[in-house]
């Protein structure tokens, strides 16, 4: 895995250069340097993902298909990006926290206290990892539920049968992408109507107590919430002031808002276990010099997702909501479908049936590796995790102060 | 072409209708299909207003003057779908009758022209002028009438049973899809198309019902694990102190858990016959769509039925130990029951529904249980990066063993991709364990390097510290091939420890030089279980100093050594561990001890029986001899007082000490006690100055070091 064999060069990195260091006495400069670049750079990279151009013509499947380059917002390539920076942020993150200095540093105040924070926070990230991983799953159930519609839909000319089965699997994705966030938790309440196979087609048998088919939802466990997770992540979020600011409070504030951010981003796109309240919900203060691009791209979010809020979607990655879209056309074509068709709406549905099969397209080259990146993030805060807290036990012990 | 995708797969699967059926009608006709056909034909405006009627009026009136059966009319579509591709190469070669081709370009596939080819076209012009017989639609009809009656829950499915009419249907369903398939080329037929648009809605409504049918035979007719499994809980309730999760295996149970998932056989050939049904009708993704949602509930069920619960990283931090230790043992149970019992039963419960179709099983078990692998995983990771403290060692290594000895059973399971997806996510989570380990392991040394506490322990008894060492170590060597795995695997780790640094490397490199575990020197664990055990004696060193008395601090010394040598040498592996050379060294160490101890106390007694200055020109001097007889006394008192008090637990040690005092003391005090004795006066001179027989002395080195204050052989002489 991509995740351990870097950590083998990073940890050597670490040692050169601490042992080189330790020694130095002017490393202080050093230091001011390297947290500026930090800063430099998450502020370069946020701006960076800002400028994705934010809309593509999402009514012409070629222009979409050509324009695959530049990534609209929360699409599933942006969120790749998103992952790749974070990850950059990540690696720069560790090496200025614990490269080249005195770790006993990080057991004295104000860091004694802001590190622990921060590993919570970390450990709150890896549970939303998790629910996203999860809730790539429940997308690629939307994309089957789409291919087989694409696949009914494609049949020429198109008979009852055909249109039946898409019908049938049309409402089942329609309900699945329409899921109103404060029924509870995420789809655990629809699951019953997500899947095939239950009589009286695509809509909740009420027989089926609730019990019977819990939660669709994998890794997660039953009472957890991403709202609950996110929120906790910021609430003990405060900027450094005054002399800590020039300290390592700085990135360690930094990186907290960096992974709050792309947590929030994440759970916005991806169906999750309860976001209620999230759409209003902004993780990153917003006077923040060095976080303009973040703070522009949490209100683009934000304004997206209080609309679609009360519609209710599940999601706001990109592809769902035009899948969603071009569903609830299709749903209202079958149910209005008789054999044969009428020609004026051919070329329209098969225009509409061509998008729905680009989007799977998409989908199909793009989930395996966005929910294999995300595992690598999981990997990599585990890993950070374990070597920050090392550092801890051993900072702890040079001063004497028990850390366990 | 996208749209004709589907229909040459199936073709392929089925190996229909082009390759023939192997019932045997299906030959009988083939020889004369012709004949056969022809004589049952009507003329074809007719079967096309017959079909309209018939789609308006069917439920009402079913086959009145022919009586059509399901049973007959099923013989009848055999022969025609086996005599189908005579019949249509027969067309394809005769020249065509113009009429219908003309008609079918005008009227319907004229908006179709831009994406049909040429090919395309001329194939159904050359079929259309295909004649389809009644008993066709009449075929359709039965079967759209059998599946509304089984769909209202009229022969409905009882615990996999299919009955009779289901059976029927199955058929029906079979025979239905291969019209599909087979006069799917005629669905732009103005002629046919009507009835090609019924045998496609009557097909789909025929999958609809068989998805239901595969649902709920999968979700209801596994037997009930409550009574295979017992409760799961209630057992672990019932021993919660078992120390080495490892122990329980629960073999009672596994044996009857060798049917997992639990259907019976008879369900499984049925399900395995709808999935056939299900796929070959072009309705794969439903099939596996239902399987997997209903499998994942399952395992989830069984899962819980372990005991084993979601939790979230985020709980697990925040648990208390004994808590987190509970839902260790129920997840080393879990895993490897699913690793022995649970995953190879769904393997081949998969493999048995999907028998034909081996990528289907092998991608819905592979996501399925990778999903459950990875469920589990995290758990193990949640614990793994939790604080981490000396008492967890244990449970971490349980883990660590769990995962080591259970993985490979599942890697079998999966195909190569995915094994390699698995294989790095445990391993992933065994190093973290494994590091985390080592990390404990290794803080011992802090443990022990932090005791610095100024206040001796009372009598030179044995120090917590070395209790509490020792016996961690004699736990932690009952993990001794775990261990030494772990520091082998795992410990590149940096160590934080910049002073004991440069030793690990240079341990990591002999032990590269010498792979061959024979000497226990060479490996980093037995390594670091010296550097801890080098340690405490230095520790117990410097603790000794903070006695006065020099003897004292021997006998804590000699306690202490006694101590560690005595735990070393009731446990075979650390015993093996460190060697018996080290456990020589240690039992000279300690024999020097006791002899600074003797040299300390004892021959400064007995220097107040030395001849020195007693004898004067060959005569006693008696105030000389006065006074060293009240010198021995007074030692000796003071001697007993101080040392009684002191601890010797070690009843071996207590014995041997005495003995060896015994042996320097009364000899000599015998003697000196038969020479010089009859100096003085007998009465109250001897009274006063022998106050101590051989015996006496005998009895009070025997008091000494019980730890008891208050026995003064002044007071009690008396």
């Amino acid at each position: 895995m991509p995740a351990t064999e870097y950590q083998g060069s990073f940890l050597g990195r670490i040692s050169i250069r601490r042992n080189q260091v330790m020694s130095m006495e002017g490393n202080h400069e050093q230091e001011l340097e390297d947290l500026e670049l930090f800063q430099k750079h998450v502020a370069d990279r946020f701006t960076l993902l800002l400028s994705s151009p934010p809309e593509t013509d999402p009514t012409t499947p070629t222009a979409a298909a050509t324009t695959t380059t530049t990534d609209p917002l929360l699409s599933i390539s942006w969120l790749c990006k998103l992952l790749d920076m974070f990850l950059c942020c990540e690696a720069e993150f560790k090496a200025v926290l614990l490269m080249g200095r005195d770790t006993s540093q990080i057991s004295k105040p104000p860091l004694d206290r802001l590190v622990p924070e921060f590993l919570d926070r970390t450990v709150k990230a890896l549970d939303i990892c998790n629910a996203i991983i999860n809730g790539v799953e429940s997308v690629r159930h939307c994309q089957k539920l789409a291919e087989i519609a694409v696949s009914a839909l494609e049949q020429k000319p198109l008979g009852d049968g055909q249109v039946k089965r898409a019908k049938k699997a049309l409402s089942l994705l329609v309900t699945a992408l329409v899921v109103d966030d404060k029924d509870g938790y995420g789809y655990k309440g629809t699951e019953r109507t997500w899947s095939f196979g239950r009589r009286g087609g695509s809509f909740a048998n009420k027989d089926r107590g609730n019990g019977q088919f819990r939660s669709n939802s994998w890794n997660v466990a039953k009472n957890w919430s991403a709202a609950r997770q996110i929120q906790a992540m910021s609430s003990n979020l405060v900027a450094p002031r005054g002399a800590e600011a020039s300290g390592l409070a700085s990135p360690v504030f930094m990186m907290s808002t960096v992974i709050v951010f792309v947590m929030w981003a994440l759970v916005a796109a991806i169906p999750c276990q309860d976001r209620s309240g999230l759409a209003t919900h902004f993780p990153v203060p917003k006077q923040l010099q060095w976080a303009q691009g973040m703070i522009g791209l949490q209100e683009k979010i934000g304004e997206e997702w209080k609309k679609k809020e009360k519609k209710g979607a599940a999601g706001l990655l990109e592809e769902m909501q035009r899948m969603e879209k071009l569903g609830q056309n299709l749903v209202d074509f079958t149910e209005a479908f008789q054999f044969p068709m009428e020609e004026e709406r051919v070329e329209e549905v098969e225009g509409q049936v061509a998008e729905l099969g680009e989007i799977c397209r998409r989908m199909e080259e793009g989930l395996v590796p966005l929910q294999m990146q995300i595992r690598e993030v999981f990997h990599r805060i585990v890993r950070s995790r374990t070597e920050i807290l090392d550092a801890l036990d051993h900072a702890g012990r040079v001063t004497g102060a028990p850390i366990m | 072409m996208e749209n004709e995708k589907n229909i040459p797969e199936l073709k392929d699967d089925d190996g229909i209708p082009d390759t023939g059926t192997p019932e045997k009608p299906v030959n009988e006709v083939a020889e004369s299909p012709k004949v056969d056909i022809s004589e049952e034909k009507t003329p074809e405006p007719e079967t096309e207003i017959m079909v309209k009627e018939d789609l308006e009026v069917k439920n009402e009136e079913p086959a009145s003057e022919t009586v059509y059966t399901l049973e007959s009319t099923s013989e009848d579509i055999d022969r025609f779908l086996s005599s189908l591709p005579q019949l249509k190469a027969a067309l394809k070669d005769a020249p065509k009758d113009t009429s219908s081709v003309d008609l079918k370009n005008d009227d319907d596939s004229s908006k179709d022209d831009g994406k049909e080819t040429d090919a395309d076209k001329d194939a159904i012009a050359k079929v259309s002028g295909l004649e389809i017989p009644d008993f066709v639609e009449k075929f359709v009809d039965l079967v759209e009438e059998k599946v509304s009656k089984q769909d209202s829950g009229e022969g409905k499915a009882k615990f996999g049973q299919l009955s009779e009419d289901t059976a029927i249907l199955l058929e029906a369903v079979d025979r239905i899809t291969k019209l599909n398939v087979s006069l799917y080329e005629l669905r732009s037929d103005p002629i046919h198309g009507l009835l090609i648009n019924y045998i496609g809605a009557v097909q789909q409504r025929a999958m609809a019902y068989l998805e239901v049918e595969f649902r709920t035979i999968l979700e209801e007719t596994r037997t009930k694990e409550s009574d295979r499994v017992t409760d799961a809980k209630g057992k672990q309730e019932a021993k919660p102190e078992a120390d080495r999760c490892t122990l329980l295996p629960e073999s009672e149970s596994t044996d009857e858990d060798d049917s997992f998932p639990g259907y019976p056989e008879e369900v499984v050939s049925n399900l395995n016959n709808i999935a056939k049904k299900m796929i070959s009708g072009g309705c794969e993704f439903e099939c596996c769509e239902i399987y997997m949602s209903v499998r994942r509930n399952a395992f989830d069920e069984s899962l819980n039925k372990l005991g084993f619960e979601k939790l979230s990283m985020d709980e697990v931090q925040k648990m208390q130990w004994d808590a987190i230790e509970r839902e260790i043992a129920i997840w080393i149970k879990t895993f490897k029951q699913c690793a022995t019992v649970y995953f190879s039963g769904e393997k081949n419960f998969v493999e048995a529904v999907f028998a034909d179709y081996p990528s289907i099983s092998e991608s819905l078990f592979s996501n399925l249980i990778r999903g459950v692998v990875i469920q589990l995983l995290n758990i193990a990771e949640a614990v793994a990066i939790s604080k981490r403290s000396a008492e967890k060692l244990f449970k971490f290594l349980d883990l660590y063993e769990t995962l080591r000895d259970n993985a490979p059973a599942i890697y079998g399971l999966f195909p190569d991709e995915c094994a390699n997806e698995i294989k790095t996510e445990i391993i992933t989570v065994r190093c973290r364990l494994g590091e985390a380990a080592i990390s404990i392991f290794c803080d011992l040394e802090n443990s022990i390097k932090s005791d610095q506490g100024k206040t001796p322990v009372p009598g030179g008894a044995v120090h917590p510290l070395t209790r509490y060492t020792m016996n961690y170590l004699k736990y932690a060597c009952e993990y001794k091939d775990t261990l030494e795995q772990v520091f082998r695997e795992h410990s590149k780790i940096e160590r934080p420890d910049s002073t004991s640094r440069s030793d690990f490397e240079d341990v990591n490199q002999s032990n590269n030089n010498n792979n061959s575990n024979n000497d226990p020197d060479q490996s980093p664990f037995s390594n670091q279980l010296m550097r801890v055990m080098d340690l405490l004696d230095a520790n117990l060193e410097a603790k000794s100093k903070l006695y006065k008395d020099i003897s004292l601090s021997c006998i804590f010394m000699m306690n202490n050594g006694r101590y560690i040598l005595q735990k070393i040498k009731s446990s075979s592996e650390i015993h093996q561990t460190m060697g018996d050379q080290w456990c020589r060294k240690r039992s000279s160490d300690l024999r020097n001890y006791h002899k600074g101890y003797q040299r300390e106390t004892w021959t400064k007694l007995l220097g107040c029986l030395s001849h020195e200055g007693l004898m004067d020109r060959g005569k006693v001097v008696k105030p000389v001899l006065k006074e060293k007889f009240k010198s021995f006394n007074a030692m000796f008192d003071e001697i007993h007082k101080t040392q009684s008090t002191w601890v010797v637990s070690d009843e071996q040690l207590q014995s041997e000490l005495r003995v060896s005092i015994s042996a320097v003391v009364i000899p000599a005090y015998r003697s000196f006690l038969g020479r010089f004795s009859q100096y003085l006066d007998a009465g109250r001179q001897t009274e006063k100055y022998i106050k101590l027989q051989a015996e006496d002395i005998e009895t009070y080195i025997d008091e000494l070091f019980d730890g008891n204050p208050s026995s003064s052989m002044v007071r009690r002489k008396q």
